[in-house]
């Protein structure tokens, strides 16, 4: 209902203090109203005893005065002798002595004096007089109520009577109303003719003259209340009529707003101290809940902000429970804000050096990449120790790792602006402080030697080899690809052994391409978009074509002719390689035997991947499939390929061997070329790489070598097969160094099946020495 | 003695004719004998012709502050006489019509005279003594008396035949406080009645 605590409270307390508030007033205005009520009650009552005895001393005093004269003797005389104008006169005598309304005589045989006879309903009269000695009561004249007092005149016996009348009207009353303590009202009511009427002038009271008949009804005597209107309490007092038949009233009255108004400033102190109490009270409320809700509205607003990320603090200022919870609160805050740190830092940072990690480097960048203006550029370099898994394994992991840090330090101490960062375990990035790719090329070239000065780590000095690529973006690249680009341009730096160089975009290419190229491929080799094409090999002891190389081509249906060494070593990355080769297999056994077919017998030579010369299962594939068509294939494999997993390799080699598979060794030369291994490798022919063969005819280095290699292969009873021969003087070169096989475009290029099947057909070729002479040089050799 | 013997003599001289006595009881309302009322018989309804004489003397004492007889019958013209037998004074007097009178203040030993005119009643009172209250009937016949304190009453010698009888007593509910007696007639013996009258409470003093 209510949403501040403060409110809540003032609302509650004032609301209560207003509820007992008008408890105590309503219980002081019955209290007032009771008490008022029985006061007036009493008072009535009071009053209609002093009614009584005012009644009755005057009754008293008219009958006194009656009786006075009813002795007289002259006036028992004149009323005995029935001298009217005697009595007449003594009447009125003694009305105006006695200070009396009306005086008059009543005979025995009913005759009136001293008043019209008309005016009152005499027979009445005459039996109420004659009923009872000295009668008295109300009796109504001229139609209203007058109280009556008779004394008979006896002269000795009765001969009459004197009778004197007081008005009961208004001005009688308020002699009487006087008379009390109060403000009486008082009224006569009189029956007439069964109808209760007040003898005073003026609008007639209903509801009183009907209740003035019931309480006479009821003989009701106690002062009653009388709702309706205002309220009033009225007492009835029953007075005597002169004759039995009627009835009279005295009707006290007292309206009960007349008796509550000598409260009414009571009241009214109550009503006011009351709404100044309330006042106070919601104003002390008011005051004591906002001294217990400020804080709790301090904390409840901190505790938002808290949540929010801020760095906030209660200020403590009472020592109660909200002061201990704002302290507890600030505690709690302040170790959140420890841990958070320390979560930060540790999100932030590498564990091992305590350099910040790849995230907050990304955050760097993105903040720099952020404030750079349009033109300038964010520029990183990727720091990569060369050769760090030899070192490490030389100085031991925790030195290695102390190394990694302290060339951190190192760089920072040369370039205090930039950010260094650990990406992994042997590289750094660092974010240059400058907005130029040129500029931080340049300075990277000053700084390398003071980089790569060696370090002091476990108290021994150890070398250090470097190796940096370098990115930039202007915006268009986020953190993460930035970094990517970095490690890739060392990577491309490592690849052409420079020390530092910038990312190059045309050399890189686009790798995510490459990808969909392999799944393309595997989708090319069904669709037949892949082919082979054969490159023959010249028997130089002969002249004819005894083999052919067999090579995958890809036309791509939208990038055309896609280059060998890319889809082939995409191939060996990505694990497609098997799928290739296997393609490759199928596709030159069946090759073979279309040549078979049209009359030709060569020697068919497939490559093999390194990636797949220690696969035992390929191998024993690839031996059923061979074995199983009857094909003649040569396996061409390099001698690096061996060098990865040996035992393994040279097994599988045994496997080919046994199968009767002949082996060939490509590539000689151009790789780590290990005799130890040449030694062991169980094969049929040794292809020396073109990089020899192409220079040949200069003379020089390269005829040594490729005569000297010839000569070993022999030895080791393997055929030599030279590739890149591209002119005639080459091949006569080979001719004569006793080279078996030759390969190259002088010879042909590669070529088609069907190509092929006119090329062998058509194949004839002079010999650049002839066989004599050559066999010549053999034996002069020999 | 003069007053026996002059009636001694008027009854002698009524002659031979015959005559009974005739007795009434008068009772009130409650059955209480009531004393002092008045029985007047008129024989042949015809007021007695003549001087009329009583037995008893024409005379109303103060004694006591009141007076006595109560009741006192008296023929009309009688002289009566009030004595003061009381040490006080009395102012007697009545406004009765036809018998007014006043005796002004008079002492003790006093005698005093008042003259009955008028056939009817004389109610007495004393101007001073407003208790005292005394009535004399003023009758015109000779067969009238008064009940004693039985309520009875006698009257003698009552000639036989018709008469009008009546009964008075000054409290009775009645026209003139007198009502009419049933008896018709009387023989020559003793003839009786009883009657039951009505009264009022004397008026207050």
């Amino acid at each position: 209902m209510f949403k501040r605590l403060q409110t809540k409270l003032t609302v509650l307390y004032a609301g209560l203090f207003a509820l007992a508030l008008s408890v105590v007033a309503v219980t002081v205005y019955v209290a007032i109203a009771s008490n008022a009520q029985r006061a007036v009650r009493e008072e009535l009552a009071a009053s209609g005893t002093v009614f009584d005895r005012v009644w009755a001393l005057r009754t008293q005093r008219l009958h006194d005065g009656a009786e006075l004269l009813s002795r007289d003797f002259g006036f028992r005389a004149a009323v005995a002798t029935h001298d009217r104008p005697t009595v007449e006169s003594a009447v009125a005598n003694l009305r105006q002595r006695l200070g009396l309304d009306l005086a008059f005589t009543v005979g025995v045989d009913g005759e009136v004096v001293g008043l019209d006879p008309a005016r009152l309903n005499l027979e009445k009269l005459w039996s109420a007089l004659d009923a009872e000695d000295g009668a008295q009561g109300v009796f109504a004249i001229d139609g209203k109520p007058y109280q009556l007092i008779s004394a008979p005149i006896l002269s000795p016996t009765l001969t009459g009577w004197i009778v004197f009348a007081a008005r009961l009207d208004e001005p009688e009353m308020r002699g009487l109303e006087k008379l009390s303590a109060i403000g009486l009202d008082a009224q006569v009511f009189d029956e007439r003719g069964g109808q209760w009427v007040s003898a005073d002038a003026g609008p007639v009271d209903k509801p009183l003259a009907a209740f003035v008949g019931k309480a006479m009804q009821d003989k009701l005597r106690a002062p009653t209340l009388l709702r309706g209107g205002a309220d009033s309490l009225v007492l009835v007092k029953p007075i005597k009529a002169l004759d039995r038949a009627s009835g009279a009233a005295l009707v006290l009255r007292y309206p009960m707003a007349q008796a509550l108004a000598p409260y009414k400033p009571l009241m009214a102190a109550v009503i006011i101290a009351g709404l100044l109490g309330a006042a106070l009270v919601a104003a002390a409320s008011w005051a004591l809940s906002r001294g217990l809700a400020k804080p709790i509205t301090a904390l409840d607003v901190a505790a938002r902000r808290l949540q929010g990320g801020e760095d906030v603090t209660v200020e403590v200022t009472t020592r109660d429970e909200i002061g201990r919870l704002a302290e507890s609160f600030n505690l709690m805050a302040s170790e959140i804000r420890e841990r958070e740190a320390e979560m930060i830092r540790q999100a932030l940072h590498d564990g091992e050096t305590g350099l910040p990690n790849r995230r907050a480097l990304e955050r760097a960048i993105q903040m720099r990449l952020a404030a750079i203006a349009p033109g300038e550029q964010v520029v990183i370099a990727a720091i990569g120790f060369d050769r760090f898994p030899q070192v490490r394994a030389a100085i031991g992991y925790e030195l290695a790792t102390e190394l990694v840090a302290k060339l951190g330090q190192r760089i920072f101490e040369i370039a205090p602006g930039v950010l260094v960062a650990r990406l992994t375990t042997s590289i750094l990035c660092v974010v240059s402080a400058s907005n130029s790719l040129d500029h931080v090329l340049g300075l990277v070239e000053d700084v390398l030697p003071s980089l790569e000065a060696p370090i002091e780590v476990g108290g021994e000095l150890v070398d250090v080899h470097i190796t940096q690529g370098l990115a930039a973006s202007q915006g268009e690249l986020d953190a993460a690809r930035l970094i990517e680009r970095a490690l890739i341009a060392l990577d491309q730096s490592r690849a052409a052994h420079r020390k530092f160089m910038a990312f190059d975009a045309a050399a890189y290419g686009d790798p995510s391409a490459n990808l969909s190229l392999m799944s393309e491929m595997l989708e090319a080799v069904r669709k037949g978009e892949l082919y082979l094409n054969h490159q023959p090999k010249l028997d130089l002891r002969t002249g004819a074509i005894t083999g052919v190389e067999a090579l995958a081509r890809w036309n791509h249906p939208t990038r055309g002719f896609i280059r060998p060494d890319l889809f082939v070593g995409m191939a060996e990355e990505t694990g497609h390689i098997r799928a290739l080769t296997d393609y490759v297999l199928a596709q030159a056994i069946e090759d073979q035997a279309r040549l078979r077919a049209a009359g030709h017998d060569v020697l068919m030579s497939v490559n093999i991947s390194g990636r797949l010369v220690d696969d035992h299962a390929f191998a024993k594939h690839a031996i059923a499939q061979v074995t199983a068509a009857g094909a003649r294939l040569c396996f061409e494999i390099t001698e690096t390929a061996v060098i990865g997993n040996p035992d393994v390799a040279l097994s599988v080699l045994d496997l080919l061997a046994e199968a009767g598979i002949p082996v060939s060794i490509d590539d000689y030369g151009s790789g780590l070329s290990s005799l130890a291994y040449l030694k062991q490798i169980r094969a049929d022919e040794l292809k020396i790489d073109k990089a020899f063969v192409m220079s040949l005819e200069a003379g020089g280095k390269d005829a040594l070598l490729v005569k000297s290699t010839v000569d070993l292969a022999h030895s080791l009873g393997m055929k030599v097969t030279a590739e890149g021969v591209e002119t005639r003087e080459g091949l006569a070169a080979l001719q004569l160094m006793g080279c078996d096989l030759a390969q190259g475009y002088h010879v042909a290029k590669p070529m088609g099946l069907d190509k092929l099947v006119d090329f062998l057909g058509e194949w004839s070729i002079e010999m650049p020495v002839p066989k004599e002479t050559r066999q010549d040089e053999t034996r002069k050799s020999a | 003695m003069r007053h026996a013997a002059l009636l001694l003599m008027a009854a002698l001289w009524a002659g031979p004719a015959l005559a009974g006595d005739f007795t009434v009881t008068v009772r009130g309302s409650d059955g209480k004998p009531v004393p002092d009322a008045v029985v007047m018989v008129y024989p042949n309804g015809q007021p007695t012709k003549g001087p009329i004489k009583f037995p008893w003397a024409y005379r109303v004492a103060q004694q006591n502050i009141q007076f006595n007889p109560f009741m006192l019958v008296v023929p009309v013209g009688a002289d009566v006489a009030f004595p003061n037998l009381d040490k006080v004074r009395h102012h007697v007097y009545s406004f009765s019509a036809g018998n007014k009178f006043e005796i002004k203040l008079y002492g003790h030993e006093e005698n005093r005279t008042a003259k009955m005119s008028t056939v009817g009643v004389a109610a007495i009172g004393c101007n001073i003594h407003d208790q005292m209250v005394g009535f004399i009937r003023v009758v015109d016949t000779q067969y009238a008396a008064k009940t004693d304190a039985n309520g009875v009453v006698t009257i003698q010698d009552v000639p036989a035949g018709a008469i009008k009888a009546s009964v008075w007593h000054p409290y009775m509910r009645a026209m003139k406080n007198e009502k009419a007696l049933t008896t018709a007639s009387v023989g020559a013996g003793a003839a009786r009645e009883q009657v039951t009258v009505d009264l009022r409470a004397p008026a207050g003093h």
